[in-house]
């Protein structure tokens, strides 16, 4: 009797078990036909640091037109030239990265830190911003601040109420004399930052984080002799 | 690090989080250290009465929970629209889901202190008998849902901070179980103390005596965890060794060693076991051991919270 049952149950797991396995199976599938389909933007940002020359032109047009209190910082241009090489000046942009999966995002317990839903660029509601700094913490790139003025976190979210808005590219892009930042549609085929990126070496700060950022740089590369 | 391009320099020069926070964290443990202990002592006693481990445990958990309230709401930037957080969940955020748990938590402390002190409640507040009786109903049941929540009020405090990736010493699985047994530490402290001290409870009553007893067990289950947290980023390649530096340099690494080690650990170990059996009935040591627990426990949090956000990668 024991036996006949086992081999019953046995059975019935198979059969159950290969139906589950087979749905999902499907709904993997169809979750990536779904990712293929999704045609919504990604805007991402490329920083060269090969034309930058650290003028901060960015800096300053950055916090002019999103009202950034003084002394505060959306964007910071760090100079990180070596010592032992000052003729070789090196300059990184500091700033939000446009994480893909972003933290301060999952962290906010307001929703405040959020993705705008057309743009899908990370951005803040200062409304409901409570400013416990949650994001702040979370953030591996330590690039998120209170706004001494509305005590509010904030962070660079493309100009998206200001120059974005406006149909405007973000300030420091429009402020850049030597073209040392792109930005644009990294899911348009045809936009100018992939066909950039399709013959520039770029790289994601941090990538260890695991937190896809949108912001590429093209680090200065010195070509063997 | 060996990378191509980076940057060196953040916006929130230097930490983001505050004492304040530390506090935070110290009273939470303690509000659920506390009801948990007392609540598993009344299970496996089968007590019916309201003991005077008993009724500390409601005042205790439930002030110090509030209390901890104060200081979140106090650190934040702006605490008079604290209440949007009470509107707006976001269930991937530790915070919320933290939120949510403790407005389930504080009302069931609240709860406890109404049937630890029913007679005086009922004496005081008459009209209120019914109510006091309709809730009698359910008392175990409701007994056992608080610890389950004690528990979850201990452990979320460690997974709130845990889930920073910047802060290897912070981003570790150990966090929540160290901040749960910590807890208990605090809780069997404050337990005692507030017997003794609020409820005339004799030193070495049978709730005492099993407190006495488990403290030990607790301490060892605390510097376990320590230890493998300090292994763990010992072990753990280029961001555990720039944590790791917390242990050694500045001024939390002597919080670390003489706060929590010393007056935490080393302290009480030598009041009751060292000095022989009359000291260590003493009603003197019987409150230092108490108190450097708690002294402990509250440097352990300060020096999580400060040591951990400085030694960022």
């Amino acid at each position: 009797m024991g036996n006949k049952n086992d081999r019953r149950t046995f059975l019935k797991g198979i059969g159950f078990g290969s139906v589950l396995l087979s749905t999902m199976q499907y709904s993997l599938s169809a979750n990536e036909e779904n990712q293929k389909v999704d045609k919504s933007p990604h805007y991402g940002m490329v920083f060269d640091q090969n034309k930058c020359v650290g003028c901060t032109d960015c800096e300053n047009a950055c916090a002019e037109i999103n009202l950034v209190p003084k002394g505060q910082k959306r964007l910071f241009v760090q100079d990180k030239t070596d010592q032992n090489h000052t003729d070789e000046k090196r300059y990184v942009r500091v700033s939000c990265q446009q994480c893909e999966e972003a933290p301060c995002v999952q962290a906010c317990p307001t929703n405040a830190s959020h993705r705008d839903s057309i743009t899908n660029i990370v951005t803040m509601n200062a409304d409901d911003c409570i400013g416990c700094k949650y994001c702040i913490v979370a953030c591996p790139y330590d690039v998120r601040f209170i706004n001494e003025e509305t005590k509010a976190a904030e962070n660079c979210n493309f100009c998206l109420n200001s120059n974005f808005k406006e149909g405007k590219k973000p300030a420091c892009v429009e402020a850049c004399k030597y073209t040392a930042l792109v930005f644009g549609d990294l899911n348009d085929e045809t936009s100018y930052i992939n066909k950039l990126l399709r013959v520039k070496d770029s790289v994601r700060m941090k990538p260890g984080f695991g937190t896809k950022p949108s912001l590429r740089y093209i680090p200065i590369v010195k070509l063997g002799v | 690090m060996n990378e191509s391009i980076n940057f060196t320099v953040g916006f929130t020069e230097g930490i983001g989080w505050h004492w304040p926070i530390a506090v935070y964290l110290l009273l939470a443990g303690i509000s659920g250290g506390a009801l948990i202990l007392a609540l598993a002592i009344r299970f496996y006693k089968k007590q019916t009465e309201n003991t005077a481990v008993y009724k500390s445990s409601a005042l205790i958990s439930c002030s110090t929970i509030m209390l901890g309230m104060v200081f979140l709401v106090a650190d934040l930037e702006k605490p008079f629209v604290f209440w949007k957080i009470l509107i707006n969940y976001n269930f991937s955020s530790v915070m919320s889901i933290g939120v949510a748990a403790i407005s389930v938590y504080i009302p069931l402390t609240c709860v406890i202190v109404i049937y630890a002190f029913e007679k005086e409640i009922k004496s005081l507040f008459g009209f209120l008998s019914p109510i006091i009786d309709l809730l009698k109903i359910v008392r175990s049941p409701l007994e056992g849902v608080t610890v389950f929540f004690a528990v979850i009020i201990c452990a979320y405090t460690g997974f709130l901070i845990s889930i920073l990736v910047r802060f290897p010493m912070l981003n570790t699985a150990i966090l929540p179980a160290l901040f749960v047994v910590s807890g208990l530490s605090v809780g069997v402290a404050s337990l005692s103390l507030v017997s003794h001290k609020l409820f005339k409870e004799d030193m070495h009553s049978g709730d005492m005596k099993i407190l006495h007893k488990v403290e030990w067990p607790i301490m060892f289950v605390e510097v376990m965890f320590l230890s493998m947290l300090y292994v763990g980023l010992l072990v753990g390649g280029a961001s555990g060794h720039v944590a790791i530096e917390g242990f050694h340099s500045g001024v939390w690494a002597n919080v670390f060693w003489f706060g929590v080690v010393g007056i935490g650990f080393i302290l009480p170990l030598v009041l009751n076991f060292a000095l022989g059996k009359k000291m260590s009935n003493s009603l003197a040591v019987f409150y230092t051991s108490g108190l450097s627990s708690l002294v402990g426990v509250f440097c352990l949090r300060l020096f999580i919270v400060y040591a951990g956000q400085i030694f960022s990668v």
